[in-house]
């Protein structure tokens, strides 16, 4: 492991913006309804200087108020997914980890479901009606981890194979009780690709992005203190315990955070697969595995993957639009048995 | 040394995103929905109970369902329809206009590009979040959900007041109800067939009683052997063997070739013991029967034809006088919403809804 400098680390993370920028100018770009680049950078440079109002309608309407908002939002769902990801590939010391794969993300998926057929029946104040559905995700992705956890573990330790079939199972079953809850309710639950397969095609009020901008610092930087201790427990939880570690309290802030990482980003977009599980990979294949570096780099690679995904997603069958996640799952499905079939090699 | 690299570390990685967040909220907040620029509004109240500022005139539209652009068409506005779905087929004209996408989901910068002055919406085809999307981009949508023949006579009577011509809507409505009115002195008193209307036969899936499907069964004189809550319930094969229905109904549009799909359906095992399939008792009507526009009539009165091809033997008028002497105030088929005038100086009435 190099000796980590603040300046390569921010080198490497203004490259990556670098990367974000140009993958959110094309995301901008491309859609359903031809955007020249001229009117594209003349209209952004307004925004820049606060003359939105000068932007013509027929753009304005387009870039400002639906395609920004929706990159906005994929930039903290793909950042979000991939720090949990990265998380749980750390704590669990299996590469393979990932919300959707280990079923964290249908469980969020289902709590976020219960919590909008619950709502109605409590008389909450807006605030609280709205912060139900992300609380129910959370709970819901604690619940499955926790459980995702028992089951992997053999003999006091945890064994890959047992953990990622425990994962995959609980998933295929939380998903079965939300085609039974979806087949029995109607009403104004999002449709069943939203919560299965994962959408970004709704805009949200301007208030929800501020939660989700705020919750992902808080929890990502609740994650980062434990960076060095998280380099440490590649070695192994006893081996990090005797050069110091306190296990337990990392393992308790790093379930708690991820999974209100996965929580946040289900109840907005629904469950998004394998960004958790492609992105870590890449950039430790670039960066090398120092979660000080891994951690920034993960978030920042995340929001730009997202943002690839769903700009296909929009485009590929222009004008009738794709699930991000078919698109994400296309993709990494099959790096999923890449990398399987290496491990086992 | 290691422990202030590491928090000069954390405090640039926060500094960093909190910086990119911090803008992108900024350039959002900067942006505000562009409303259209019609100084003049009307409020309406749709038939999900949304309160609507309608823009007038309502001179460009956009239809997100085959069945609302069928209605516009029928208003004779097909010159301000300026948008509609991939599956907007009917009239044929519709295929030309502007797509949008699906209906469940649409290209909401499409939608935006078009500069509708009124979106409609049905809530059976499209989602909530359609509409919400609209609502938060200042675009102004209008919701239909018609349940019977008689509301999608009042829905269309309404949506034509609220696009601005209540003339084109009244003398479709009139037509419409003129239309039922001959059929029910034409079925009379005879009893319904009991149907099984075939939504898809893999799973297969008929309708519920809440649907406007079910109406449409008994107005033509026909009756559902499913009687389920849910609007598409999975009915299973024993059920309707028990059930053994005289007919079974199909819609063309769900398969191009009805008939060998029927032949198939008969050579599946189980399927011989339902009668209505291996005597071939196979009623085939129009795709309009699955969308909630006044060309729906046209379905009932072609599946009455083939249900009951006895009461179309004699010629229209010596049929209606002496169905009219027998029988002057025909019994409907028993349905709580075939409350029909039965002729046509009633058929006049304005609904209630018609005239928000």
């Amino acid at each position: 492991m190099k000796p980590l400098t603040l300046r390569r680390l921010l080198l490497q993370c203004s490259i990556l913006c670098v990367i974000l920028f140009l993958v959110v100018v094309v995301a901008l770009k491309f859609g359903a309804v031809p955007v020249s680049l001229y009117a594209l950078g003349r209209d952004l440079l307004r925004v820049l200087f606060g003359q939105s109002s000068q932007i013509s309608s027929d753009y304005g309407l387009i870039i400002v108020n639906i395609r920004l908002p929706r990159i906005l939002l994929g930039m903290i769902v793909g950042a979000s997914l991939s720090v949990a990801g990265t998380s749980f590939q750390a704590l669990l010391r299996n590469p393979l980890a990932d919300p959707y794969v280990l079923g964290v993300s249908s469980g969020a998926s289902l709590g976020a479901i219960l919590a909008l057929i619950v709502e109605p029946h409590l008389s909450l104040s807006p605030l609280f009606a709205a912060l139900l559905t992300p609380l129910g995700a959370f709970l819901g992705a604690t619940a499955t981890i926790a459980a995702v956890y028992f089951l992997g573990r053999r003999e006091g330790q945890i064994d890959s194979t047992t953990l990622l079939l425990g994962g995959v199972i609980t998933g295929s079953f939380l998903s079965a009780i939300i085609l039974f809850l979806m087949s029995t309710l109607t009403g104004s639950l999002r449709g069943l690709s939203f919560w299965m397969m994962g959408e970004l095609s709704t805009p949200l009020q301007k208030s929800v992005y501020w939660f989700l901008g705020v919750g992902f610092l808080l929890a990502a930087g609740a994650i980062y203190t434990t960076a060095s201790d998280l380099n440490l427990l590649l070695a192994g939880e006893q081996e990090a315990m005797h050069l110091g570690v306190d296990v337990p309290r990392v393992r308790l802030v790093v379930y708690i955070a991820a999974s209100f990482l996965t929580g946040l980003a289900v109840s907005v977009s629904g469950a998004v697969g394998y960004v958790g599980l492609i992105v870590p990979h890449v950039m430790r294949f670039i960066f090398g595995s120092d979660h000080r570096t891994l951690l920034p780099t993960a978030a920042i690679g995340g929001a730009i993957a997202v943002i690839m995904a769903d700009t296909l997603a929009r485009t590929v069958v222009a004008p009738t639009e794709v699930p991000v996640g078919a698109v994400t799952a296309v993709i990494g499905a099959p790096l999923f048995i890449y990398l399987l079939r290496r491990r086992l090699a | 040394m290691k422990v202030s690299a590491r928090q000069r570390l954390r405090f640039a990685i926060f500094a960093t995103s909190a910086a990119w967040f911090s803008c992108a909220v900024i350039s959002r907040s900067q942006s505000s929905p562009i409303s259209s620029a019609s100084p003049v509004f009307r409020e309406v109240t749709d038939e999900v109970g949304r309160t609507v500022r309608v823009p007038q005139p309502v001179n460009r539209i956009v239809s997100l369902a085959p069945s609302l652009t069928e209605t516009v068409y029928a208003l004779g506005l097909q010159d301000r329809l300026v948008g509609d779905t991939d599956y907007c087929d009917y009239p044929p004209d519709a295929q030309k206009k502007t797509k949008v996408g699906g209906g469940i989901s649409p290209s909401l910068e499409v939608i935006a590009s078009l500069h509708p002055d009124l979106v409609l919406v049905t809530k059976s085809f499209n989602r909530l979040e359609t509409v919400h999307s609209l609502d938060n981009l200042g675009i102004s949508s209008y919701a239909t959900d018609p349940h019977t023949i008689e509301e999608i006579i009042a829905s269309s009577k309404k949506l034509s007041d609220v696009l601005g011509v209540p003339e084109a809507g009244a003398s479709v409505a009139a037509d419409m109800q003129h239309r039922l009115a001959d059929l029910q002195k034409r079925l009379g008193a005879l009893p319904p067939k009991r149907v099984l209307f075939v939504v898809w036969h893999q799973p297969l899936t008929s309708i519920g009683k809440h649907t406007f499907i079910a109406d449409t069964l008994r107005l033509a004189g026909a009756v559902s052997i499913v009687d389920a809550e849910q609007d598409w319930p999975q009915v299973s094969l024993e059920e309707v063997a028990r059930l053994q229905p005289d007919f079974l109904v199909f819609s063309a549009s769900h398969s191009d070739a009805v008939a060998p799909a029927v032949d198939a359906l008969a050579a599946l095992p189980g399927w011989n013991i339902v009668e209505a399939v291996s005597n071939r008792r196979i009623a085939v009507i129009s795709e309009a029967v699955n969308r909630p526009a006044p060309r729906i009539v046209s379905a009932i009165e072609d599946l009455a034809r083939q249900l009951h091809p006895d009461a179309f033997m004699e010629k229209p008028e010596s049929g209606k006088e002496k169905l009219q002497k027998e029988n002057p105030a025909p019994n409907p088929p028993p349905a709580a919403h075939s409350s029909l005038p039965p002729d046509g100086a009633q058929a006049q009435m304005v609904f209630p809804g018609g005239c928000a």
